[in-house]
């Protein structure tokens, strides 16, 4: 930045110039705007914008030799984020109807949340999503491994395996029906184990631990470049008990908030959330509410709502910058996630919710 | 910031001396009243700068050092499967009850916490002290060789029960005194009737589960202290409630994990009105009814408004617990128990009694209603004595369906 300017390539009457009006190192120029340039030194706006821009050139070259960062001003043009975009993949839910009102499925680059009463599915979906990043790409997945951050203990291993074991067979099927070389190559590598072996699970057992695990992550994730999912199954439960300074706590999610977007576009991943749903007792009501409060509402670009009508469970997608707001039902069967299946057309003709007996029995072999 | 609660066993209160910085620098920070890793990841990015007055990047090479100080250890799902492979007796207590323990994927699970939820009456004492026979069994007969530690804030706590279980359920097994003495040697019971001293003896439990080689953790009940104490009516008690019990199932959850045993919890029922508001409800008299008009006081509540019975404290609660199981009656003689959340299992249910031997499943009879689906476990209904009763045909004098019925 203390360059003379001397060393900068501008032509010798303009150099002859700028001297002449005092002026002896880029530093000092940069300061100066290009209308300011111009009318001091008796050149055109054009010729006075031209200049600063070479100079600056040069400098921020000066600074990638060095090691600085210069893709600190991350600028792009809306046409390159649409080509982005659409290459971009998905990780699928295997509810096709979910991965339809998703736009594909879960996002990579975003903040995903799931929201939802206790016991409607968000750590099975979770660790669905955690297997489903690992489908090779010849199957339509992303060959990615999956981070798994749990603050509440509700992972368990043996569902994981079911889960894993489930997708696979599915897999195999469709390798059976195509029967293409690639489709059996990477049944090779795709198995229970290496699944397993590819979901990196923490277990934090309260917020500092949580915070602490969020900073070392890009560290972690630049070890390991094939991560494309990170889950924190519980963002509410560590931060909703003995915080007496609820401002602190804002500042906290804020700050967890940002570092999760930031990781989620350096790294090109996908991030999950899962958030609990609190009482919000009214005048004469109490609602379900997701917890965390309102300003936490802006932390995820994605949120998606899961809760029981009677017996059927429901996903709302409640906020996308690109999908319609719409709900789904969906079921959990022993394989994990799943479509409803549709009742075969010789019982009622319309899916009566009211009568639980007229309700299909779900398919596959229950354990 | 108060630091009573990271006193329990985990990293955020590691002093930042032991983190690895530097004297001069903890001593600074000391000054401020930074003391712990907790402390240095709470404070904002600015602060840090201005009070260590190191750069941005030095900044943060500190906050990955006092990170990787605290910061859990990563594990692979394989690496976690392959522990529990080790063991494979030892990642769940059987029940003894087949059905359930089948759709369970073996029984009550290590490590987590499942709650045990219904109305009196029911058998949720029975369960508890079946379960306690069962953890002290070596594992060839599906125990977990280990000492039990019963946390009774009822005083529904019976030894000559307990006994009776265990000649009844395992006649081959409890053949001489002997051995009765010896698993009744290894069933701590503490009476706590207050939700203080509760907690404070979650809080001894680490080092008890160590000396005394416990495998089993039960409390009997969560509620009944909880509702003497915080009475939701008032402003402010609820949050207040929450988070006490926010704070028993995190200290539970870390004893469960820490130790791969599981914490059993019961809990008691509530009315939930149709408007979405919960009313401690009265159970003891058998005359209740589902009239609301008795129930005063109750905000916003008009006559004959239709409410059901659900499992108490509430909702947050009820995202706590990793498995909850709901025991309700059936008919005059059988009761039905619930999966109601299990991360494992679907929602099921099985037709029990309560004997001698404690509880025993009505195989063969109506098992499972395959086409009744749950629903939200924090709002599953649950069917209370005098349901059963009206729905029976008999209006006679009860016969005694079972044994003894301490409840």
């Amino acid at each position: 930045m203390q360059r003379d300017l001397g060393s900068l390539p501008l032509a010798p009457a303009l150099r002859a110039r700028l001297v002449g009006a005092g002026f002896s190192t880029a530093q000092e120029l940069l300061e100066v705007g290009p209308c300011e340039l111009s009318k001091e030194i008796g050149i055109s706006n054009e010729e006075a914008l031209e200049t600063l821009q070479v100079i600056r050139q040069e400098c921020d070259s000066d600074a990638a030799r060095m090691g600085g960062d210069p893709t600190s001003l991350r600028t792009c043009t809306a046409l390159e984020l649409l080509e982005q975009e659409q290459a971009q993949g998905f990780v699928v839910t295997f509810c096709s109807v979910l991965d339809d009102i998703l736009g594909g499925g879960v996002q990579l680059t975003k903040i995903t949340e799931i929201c939802g009463a206790p016991g409607v599915g968000k750590t099975q979906l979770c660790m669905q999503l955690a297997v489903d990043v690992q489908i090779p790409e010849c199957f339509g997945g992303l060959a990615g491994e999956a981070v798994y951050i749990d603050t509440e203990g509700s992972f368990m291993v043996e569902r994981v395996a079911d889960i894993a074991t489930a997708c696979v067979q599915h897999c195999q099927l469709i390798a059976e029906a195509h029967q293409e070389e690639d489709h059996h190559k990477a049944l090779e590598t795709f198995s229970l184990e290496s699944i397993l072996s590819h979901i990196y699970y923490f277990r934090c057992h309260d917020y500092t631990e949580l915070l602490a695990q969020i900073y070392l992550l890009p560290d972690f994730l630049s070890e390991h470049s094939k991560v494309r999912l990170v889950a924190v199954d519980g963002i509410a439960f560590p931060f909703r008990h003995d915080f007496e300074d609820l401002s602190l706590r804002t500042r906290l999610l804020n700050g967890l908030a940002q570092q999760l977007i930031s990781i989620a576009n350096d790294h090109k991943l996908a991030v999950i959330l899962t958030n609990q749903m609190t009482t919000r007792i009214g005048q004469s009501q109490s609602t379900l509410v997701p917890a965390l409060g309102e300003s936490w509402g802006h932390a995820a670009t994605i949120r998606l709502i899961l809760h029981w009508d009677n017996n059927q469970r429901l996903a709302t997608l409640y906020k996308s910058p690109s999908q319609k707001e719409s709900t789904v039902p969906y079921c959990i069967t022993p394989h994990g996630f799943r479509d409803v299946q549709p009742p075969p057309p010789s019982q009622t003709p319309e899916g009566s919710e009211m009568n639980p007996r007229k309700r299909p029995r779900i398919e596959e072999d229950k354990q | 910031m108060e630091s009573r609660e990271y006193r329990f066993g985990n990293m955020a209160s590691k002093k930042l001396r032991r983190a690895g910085l530097a004297q001069e620098l903890c001593e600074r920070l000391s000054r401020h009243q930074i003391n712990t890793c907790h402390d240095f990841l709470c404070v904002s990015f600015l602060e840090l700068m201005k009070v260590t007055g190191q750069s941005y990047q030095n900044v943060q090479k500190l906050l990955c050092k006092v990170s990787r100080a605290c910061a859990p250890k990563m594990q692979t799902a394989y690496d976690l499967k392959m522990k529990r492979a080790v063991n494979p007796f030892s990642a769940f207590l059987s029940t003894t009850l087949d059905s359930l323990d089948k759709t369970l994927h073996g029984g009550v699970a290590c490590g987590s916490l499942t709650e045990v939820t219904g109305p009196p009456g029911c058998g949720k004492t029975q369960f508890c002290i079946m379960m306690s026979v069962l953890a002290t069994l070596p594992t060839s007969l599906g125990g977990l060789d280990g000492a039990v530690i019963y946390i009774d804030t009822e005083s529904a706590f019976s030894a000559e029960r307990l006994v009776q279980i265990a000649e009844h359920r395992l006649p081959n097994y409890f053949v001489t005194e002997e051995k009765l003495v010896s698993m009744t040697r290894s069933i701590h019971l503490y009476r706590e009737l207050t939700c203080e001293s509760v907690l404070k003896r979650i809080e001894s439990l680490e080092e008890e589960i160590i000396s005394k080689k416990v495998k089993l953790v039960i409390i009997d009940s969560v509620a009944s202290v909880v509702r003497k104490e915080f009475d939701t009516k008032l402003q402010g008690n609820l949050t207040e409630r929450s988070n006490f019990l926010a704070r028993e199932a995190s200290m539970l959850k870390y004893l469960a994990e820490e130790f791969s045993i599981p914490v059993i919890l019961t809990n008691q029922i509530t009315t939930w009105l149709s408007n979405g508001l919960a009313i401690q409800a009265d159970l003891v008299s058998p005359a209740d009814d589902l009239s609301l008009s008795e129930v005063s006081g109750a905000p916003g509540s008009r006559k004959m408004e239709s409410g059901c019975m659900i499992a108490a404290l509430g909702n947050t609660w009820s995202h706590s617990v990793n498995t909850r199981l709901i025991l309700q009656y059936h008919d005059l003689q059988t009761r039905q128990i619930l999966v109601a959340k299990s991360p494992v299992a679907p929602f099921s249910a099985f037709l029990y009694t309560i004997e001698k031997s404690g509880l025993v499943l009505q195989d063969g009879k109506d098992q499972q209603d395959p086409t009744w689906e749950g629903t939200n476990p924090a709002l599953q209904a649950l069917r209370v004595r005098n349901n059963a009763l009206k729905e029976d045909l008999l209006d006679n004098a009860l016969p005694s369906s079972t044994g003894k019925d301490p409840i």
